[in-house]
């Protein structure tokens, strides 16, 4: 004798005017569809979906993992000293842990968690060193030619980051400029021949800018066919040379090649 | 805290102009690049399947059934990559009890599944039935059990149930061609259609992604079919591999000449990126997009399939030439997924720099898995073939 369940699910079948593999398919679908009913049922998480497309509880999760860094405003609090240096310094705004790493740990037992010190001049550079991306103005220079074996803070204090004397050379901070043009024609010519420099710019650089020739009869006192300077020197009709454009509208001054 | 800045100070040698803190580390890694790839397989191993059956292209009969596994094994492995990429693989089936019907992303799992229940899965289904029944018949033990369970129980042998049985593939392929075209051509639009990104951001992205995938799936099933007849001892059907090779030419022409035109595109409109993607292309792209996909990957299988058209050869040497142009062409497509990722992360978004690319080895981002990955779909077909023999005759099927 047939179960009766059976003898049912084979009546329903019957009425189905389906092929039978379609029926059969279509069984299989709906199985899959009941078991995945089933499964989102029991492991969906309690709280999702009630603030959005995530867990609100994670919300709570992630507010309770230990915290790292604490912020520049508690360092202060002991480290008074230090802060009142470095909030007049051009470090105002790089903050504690950039430099010394996450301090929380420190501030829970300062004896036993001590905080990195930075001493080699690869941090250093990874703000200072020379690209020619930087804008003109910041501090760059380029770690295989500013004194090469020395740690940074043997002449500059990080906290406080002043050049230790005021730089003699404009390669100092123009060094690029500088080794560019000490290979080139001009290299005997000095910077402030074309450059007008008020004393100031070397410590405030930004306060007053540097000036550029700002018409043809400068380079023409060199390159002009009237000119009074040795003969080796090259010269153009400054009148009809280069349709009226500036000299270094063409020339590179710092490395004049002709083309 | 000091082997993070000795990191970070190797980095920097290697990244050229100005760019953001958050540009240094490459968010999508080599995982990324294996992920359209696949599924590019994936679609064009399928769109050569319904050649076939829906524009009854009869040569290429003996490539249908094992068009049709191959593609279902890279669609098996298609999604590994993302739940490997995403760092908790463990945690992946969460997305299938909580899916995201808003996201762009998300889009991907509903894609997946229609393609590989409502599209591959069936027509395999359909396809096979009948030789399932006669090898449930014929097996014993086991094996008799496993080919009942795969027929679902639907015995019926009839020319009535048979001849259903093909007008489902049919109708199955039908649904499946626009199938295809969304699975890989919703890849490209993920790419497309980011707006803040100038080397991904065309609408052009998904026609690319799209064709690429058919050129990348004819050469895939050239070298699966002939290595398939190598290792069966057969001779390969060479009207079938001449055909597959003309259509290799046809698309991969196609695929080009839509590479071009997004090219001149750019060009043409040389918006402001187009300095940062020039310095790209010439220093850190050289290699792989110049060298590998347009010249190695392109050009050179393009030459060698005009050879072949314009001159006679013997079948032996049209054969290795097929042979080496497949590879090639799969050479010049893992590029062309290569160039479109990592190139998409490579520049800066000041525009002013380009950063660099350091794959790893080991972990699971890492070289290793992303070769165990384009490996795995190979065991699985070959797994596939064992289980379900696709070997056609094309003279016997014609007769």
């Amino acid at each position: 004798m047939e179960n009766p369940l059976f003898r049912l699910i084979r009546f329903g079948w019957g009425l189905i005017s389906l092929p039978d593999q379609v029926k059969r398919l279509i069984f299989i679908f709906v199985l899959l569809l009941i078991g995945w009913f089933a499964i989102r049922s029991r492991l969906v998480p309690e709280t999702f979906g009630e603030k959005g497309h995530y867990r609100r509880a994670a919300l709570e999760a992630n507010a309770a993992l230990p915290v790292a860094y604490v912020g520049q405003s508690d360092c202060v609090l002991c480290h008074e000293d230090v802060g009142d240096l470095k909030r007049k310094s051009y470090h105002r705004s790089v903050t504690c842990e950039v430099c010394h790493g996450p301090g929380a740990a420190h501030l829970e037992d300062p004896e036993t968690n001590l905080l990195f010190q930075p001493k080699e001049r690869g941090l250093c550079t990874l703000c200072h060193g020379y690209n020619s991306s930087k804008p003109t103005g910041f501090p760059q220079i380029d770690p295989m030619l500013h004194n090469p074996n020395d740690p940074c803070m043997m002449c500059h204090n990080p906290h406080d980051p002043k050049p230790p004397h005021t730089p003699a050379e404009c390669g100092a901070c123009h060094g690029e400029i500088a080794r560019t043009k000490s290979v080139s024609h001009h290299a005997s010519l000095a910077c402030t021949l074309c450059h007008e420099t008020q004393e100031i710019h070397k410590e405030n650089p930004r306060l007053a800018i540097p000036g550029k020739p700002q018409s043809r009869a400068f380079c023409g006192t060199c390159h002009g066919e009237t000119a009074d300077s040795p003969k080796h020197i090259p010269r153009v009709e400054l009148d009809s040379h280069g349709n009226g454009d500036l000299c270094w509208q063409c020339h590179y001054p710092h490395y004049p090649e002709v083309f | 805290m000091e082997h993070l800045f000795e990191q970070l100070q190797q980095n920097f040698s290697q990244i050229v102009g100005y760019i953001y803190p958050n540009e240094i580390e490459l968010h999508w890694g080599i995982l990324i690049v294996v992920y359209p790839y696949i599924t590019g397989l994936v679609a064009g191993a399928f769109i050569l399947a319904s050649l076939e059956r829906v524009f009854d292209v009869k040569e290429v009969l003996p490539t249908y059934r094992l068009a049709l596994l191959t593609a279902l094994a890279f669609l098996i492995v298609a999604p590994l990559p993302l739940l490997a990429h995403l760092g908790h693989p463990e945690r992946s089936f969460e997305i299938m009890i909580t899916p995201h019907l808003e996201s762009a992303m998300a889009m991907f799992g509903f894609v997946y599944l229609w393609y590989l229940l409502v599209v591959l899965i069936l027509e395999i289904w359909f396809e096979y039935r009948g030789d399932m029944v006669l090898w449930s018949r014929s097996g014993k033990g086991l094996k008799k059990y496993f080919y009942y369970l795969l027929t679902l129980g639907s015995l019926d042998t009839s020319e009535k149930a048979l001849w259903f049985d093909q007008k489902a593939v049919k109708f199955i392929t039908i649904i499946g061609i626009p199938s295809a075209f969304i699975l890989h051509g919703y890849v490209g639009f993920l790419f497309g259609s980011i707006k803040a990104n100038p080397w991904w951001s065309s609408v052009l992205m998904p026609i690319v992604f799209l064709f690429s995938a058919i050129v990348s799936g004819i050469s895939l099933m050239i070298l699966v079919y002939g290595i398939t007849a190598l290792f069966r001892s057969k001779q390969i059907d060479m009207v079938c591999i001449d055909k597959l090779a003309s259509f290799l030419f046809y698309t991969l022409i196609i695929d080009v000449s839509l590479e071009v035109l997004d090219f001149i595109h750019r060009v043409y409109e040389s918006v402001e990126s187009i300095h940062i993607m020039e310095q790209m292309i010439s220093q850190k792209l050289f290699i792989s997009l110049v060298v590998v996909q347009l010249l190695i990957g392109t050009l050179l299988p393009l030459t060698f399939l005009a050879f072949t058209k314009l001159l006679r050869f013997p079948d032996e040497l049209k054969r290795l030439i097929y042979f080496v142009t497949a590879i090639l062409v799969q050479i010049g497509i893992f590029s062309t997924r290569w160039n479109v990722v990592i190139g998409g992360q490579l520049f800066s978004k000041s525009l002013r720099g380009l950063t660099h690319y350091k794959m790893e080895l080991l972990g699971i981002e890492g070289l290793l898995i992303s070769i165990g990955l384009l490996i795995m779909p190979l065991v699985i077909l070959a797994i596939l073939i064992k289980i379900l023999p696709p070997w056609q005759d094309r003279t016997a099927a014609v007769s």
